[in-house]
């Protein structure tokens, strides 16, 4: 009589081994699998966030991890940088371009099981206006209001009119928030996204599990894992040896051959919004002479220094926009290559053999470029000392936050960032009237005015040299063969993951 | 007339090779070490350059050369705080009462159960990366071999007639250390002295390695070792010139202080 319960025990034992072997099966090494079955996907990036809060900390790598995964914002950019609906259907815009309309989802839920209403949304732009610290906020001040018509129906009217707004709503200031879940912002995110937050090892990645409450379309994987790494070099091997699916960003791309000449992998090249900037500190006495700045731009071959620091892949611009941007125009002209001009300029205004600090973020592109920075400026009579900061909490605090540099390199990958890089509160303190004006013309004039005064202010911050664009990033991915949905170009904040597929 | 040491021997011609490459650099390089050439990018070993040169553009043999001077810096400085620090320590404990000796020898084992790296890691993050936290945090860490090197040596000492007579003849603990100790402890001091000199080379070169040790562009082999790394499929020519430099110079303090050890070791006295 005893063995029957035993034989039950072992055969009930052994159906769910083979169901939990079966469901194992469909996991990250099958292929075929439809969309929804159980699987994972390993990403790895470079430069984790400081914290996962990005109404109070700066760093484009929150808004690349959370955005379009882990929230949503009413609208959202596309590939081609069309502006297109996210979590409002649709919206209308009044003759006097004060007045947006917009028609909610009515399906919507956070992921802490609050529906989203247009009361969360209006909770949200006001969040952005009262509670957030960083200087993107800025971009919301322009709402003079925002009501809830209905839990679907959504009125923000703004004090006067602006083209720059509605794009803005596409970044992460346009995210949105639960009522109910705004506590624990910098651990526990809560939003209506594809994806909700699974664990965060500080130092190593950040798992993302799909949100069962999503309202959209349910991404292809179950578990994104975004995995960082400090060394370009570890990044490749990782995916080498299988650790990672794709490396989203390549840092190394002398190492690029080793995949280009593999059939297990492919490699994706686009464009990216990622302006290298050397920024300068223009609070400095030293940089308040223009034919310094001048003189700094065109002491730098950019095309030697691409070829060196990022083995001639990305783009030369010449100013801060990509040309992604519709007021794109090269001004690579503005300042070419010229060591016997910068030399003059320099002794013209009395700094040749002056002293500068150039603090670099330890990001590998940083410390590539640094070294032709400061061995092309010290041609041209300048002493430079390079000063390494840990990235992000080093840098951000002492370059980024005190402005305590004179010299530094980031890439700047938030979109259409002209307007918030030179400002007098930004940390490259360039306080420039004539700058602001055409920025604040190009907000409220119509289509063609805002194109033509963006241009002009991209040619003015290029002629006063408010800093200098060493290149473009390229966006540079590498992944397994069957991994479909990877973006061409990445020109938005978000590294969305709800495309992704393995085929 | 006694036979020469084959380890000192080789290890003395190493180190000396290493300490006059190192003085040379100061006045001459074939290039200067740090400038950035684009055009001259990644080029093989030629009469022009002998080791070629890496994707900056720069002289490899430059790089090589004046990266020997980091190398002496960071042991000098590193193997003199340890003796500073770890000589007196050592002498101390030996001379002091046991519950003192207890104290300090038990601080030891405290600090070398913490390894290396991992101390000099928290130095670079908490200090900045530079060549000289590198070097203290190095320093410190050998602290505790140094000071039971010397303590066991010490002890000896102190068992020693000459040092009885000194004590019963009423003469103060410190004359006794100066005056007795420290001379006859003087070879343990250089065999240490050379062994941590390879461990510190070797660590230094394994911190630029990471990151936290000298940063760009000072030369430094572990450093250059790092930037090799791209390139270990299209030019593994730069990972082996500093790898090479790294492995001479370890093995010359190394072969330098087993060569000394036999030189100084009573122990050793007969089979010589």
């Amino acid at each position: 009589m005893k063995s029957y319960p035993t034989r039950a025990v072992a055969l009930l034992a052994t159906a769910g081994l083979l169901v939990v072997t079966a469901c194992s099966a469909g996991s990250s090494t099958s292929s075929g699998s439809s969309p929804g079955a159980d699987q994972s996907l390993s990403i790895g990036l470079v430069a984790e966030p400081a914290s996962l809060d990005f109404t109070t900390t700066d760093g484009a790598a929150i808004p690349q991890a959370l955005l379009g995964n882990v929230y949503n914002g009413l609208v959202k950019q596309d590939e081609t940088g069309k502006i297109v609906p996210d979590l409002a259907k649709s919206w209308t815009v009044s003759p006097d371009r004060k007045t947006y309309t917009f028609t909610l989802v009515d399906n919507a839920k956070f992921t802490n099981g609050a529906a989203f209403t247009a009361a969360d949304a209006v909770f949200s732009i006001n969040q952005v206006k009262t509670k957030w610290t960083t200087s993107l906020k800025a971009a919301m001040d322009v709402v003079q209001n925002a009501k809830a018509d209905s839990p679907t129906k959504l009125t923000v009217t703004l004090a006067k009119p602006s083209n720059d707004w509605l794009f803005r709503m596409t970044t992460r200031i346009g995210a949105m928030f639960s009522q109910t879940g705004v506590d624990k912002l910098a651990t526990d995110p809560v939003g209506t996204g594809p994806y909700k937050l699974g664990s965060w090892k500080r130092g190593d990645s950040i798992v993302l599990q799909r949100s069962d409450t999503y309202w959209g379309t349910k991404p292809f994987f179950n578990q994104v894992t975004l995995k960082y790494f400090k060394d370009p070099t570890a990044l490749n091997n990782a995916l080498l040896t299988g650790t990672i699916n794709v490396v989203g960003t390549v840092q190394a791309p002398e190492a690029l051959s080793q995949f280009t000449s593999n059939d297990k992998y492919q490699v994706i090249e686009g464009t990216t919004n990622g302006e290298v900037l050397l920024s300068f500190n223009n609070s400095r006495p030293v940089f308040k002479d223009v034919r310094v700045r001048q003189a700094i731009r065109q002491a730098i071959d950019h095309k030697a220094l691409l070829d060196t620091c990022f083995a001639g892949r990305g783009k030369l611009i010449g100013s801060m926009v990509p040309p992604t941007d519709p007021w794109y125009e090269d001004l690579t002209s503005v300042a070419p290559y010229d060591l016997a001009k910068a030399k003059s300029l320099l002794q013209a205004a009395g700094a040749t053999g002056a002293s500068l600090r150039l603090r670099l973020p330890t990001l590998p592109y940083a410390t590539s470029c640094g070294q032709v920075v400061k061995s092309q400026l010290e041609q041209a009579g300048l002493k430079v000392t390079i000063d390494q900061l840990e990235f992000p909490a080093a840098w951000l605090t002492t370059v980024f936050k005190n402005a305590d540099y004179d010299m530094s390199i980031i890439a700047h990958v938030e979109p259409r960032d002209l307007g918030a890089v030179f400002n007098a509160k930004y940390y490259t303190r360039y306080d420039d009237p004539t700058l602001q004006a055409l920025l604040a013309s190009a907000d409220a004039g119509d289509e063609a005015t805002q194109v033509a005064d963006m241009k002009k202010a991209a040619r003015r911050v290029s002629e006063q040299a408010a800093g200098d664009w060493l290149f473009l990033l390229p966006n540079l991915m590498v992944a397994e063969k069957n991994i479909t949905g990877l973006p061409q170009n990445a020109i938005t904040e978000s590294f969305d993951l709800s495309h992704l597929a393995r085929s | 007339m006694r036979r020469l040491n084959p380890s000192l021997v080789a290890g003395g011609v190493i180190v000396l090779l290493i300490v006059v490459t190192a003085l040379v650099s100061f006045v001459w390089t074939p290039y200067d070490a740090t400038l950035v050439d684009p055009a001259s990018r990644l080029l093989k070993p030629s009469w022009s350059h002998w080791f070629g040169t890496d994707k900056f553009g720069r002289d490899v043999l430059s790089q090589i050369m004046v990266g020997s001077r980091t190398t002496l810096f960071v042991g000098i400085v590193a193997v003199g705080v340890a003796a500073v620090i770890g000589v007196p320590l050592g002498i101390l404990a030996a001379m002091s009462r046991r519950w003192s000796s207890e104290v300090i020898m038990r601080s030891n084992d405290l600090l070398l159960a913490f390894p290396a790296l991992l101390l000099a890691i928290m130095f670079g993050a908490v200090f900045g990366a530079s060549t000289l936290t590198a070097m203290i945090a190095i320093g410190i860490a050998s602290i505790p071999s140094f000071a039971r090197v010397i303590r066991s040596g010490a002890l000896q000492v102190m068992r020693t007639e000459y040092v009885l007579a000194a004590r019963a003849a009423g003469r103060q603990p410190f004359p006794i250390a100066v005056r007795h100790v420290l001379p006859n402890v003087a070879s343990l001091i250089t065999v240490q002295a050379s062994v941590s000199f390879a461990i510190a080379v070797l660590a230094e070169a394994a911190l630029s390695f990471l990151g936290y040790g000298t940063p760009p562009p000072t030369p430094s082999w572990g450093r250059m070792l790092q930037e090799s790394q791209e390139f270990l499929f299209s030019a593994p020519r730069l990972a082996v010139f500093p790898g090479l430099a790294i492995a001479l110079a370890v093995l010359g303090f190394n072969l330098l202080g087993d060569g000394l050890r036999d030189r100084f070791d009573p122990k050793l006295e007969d089979r010589r």
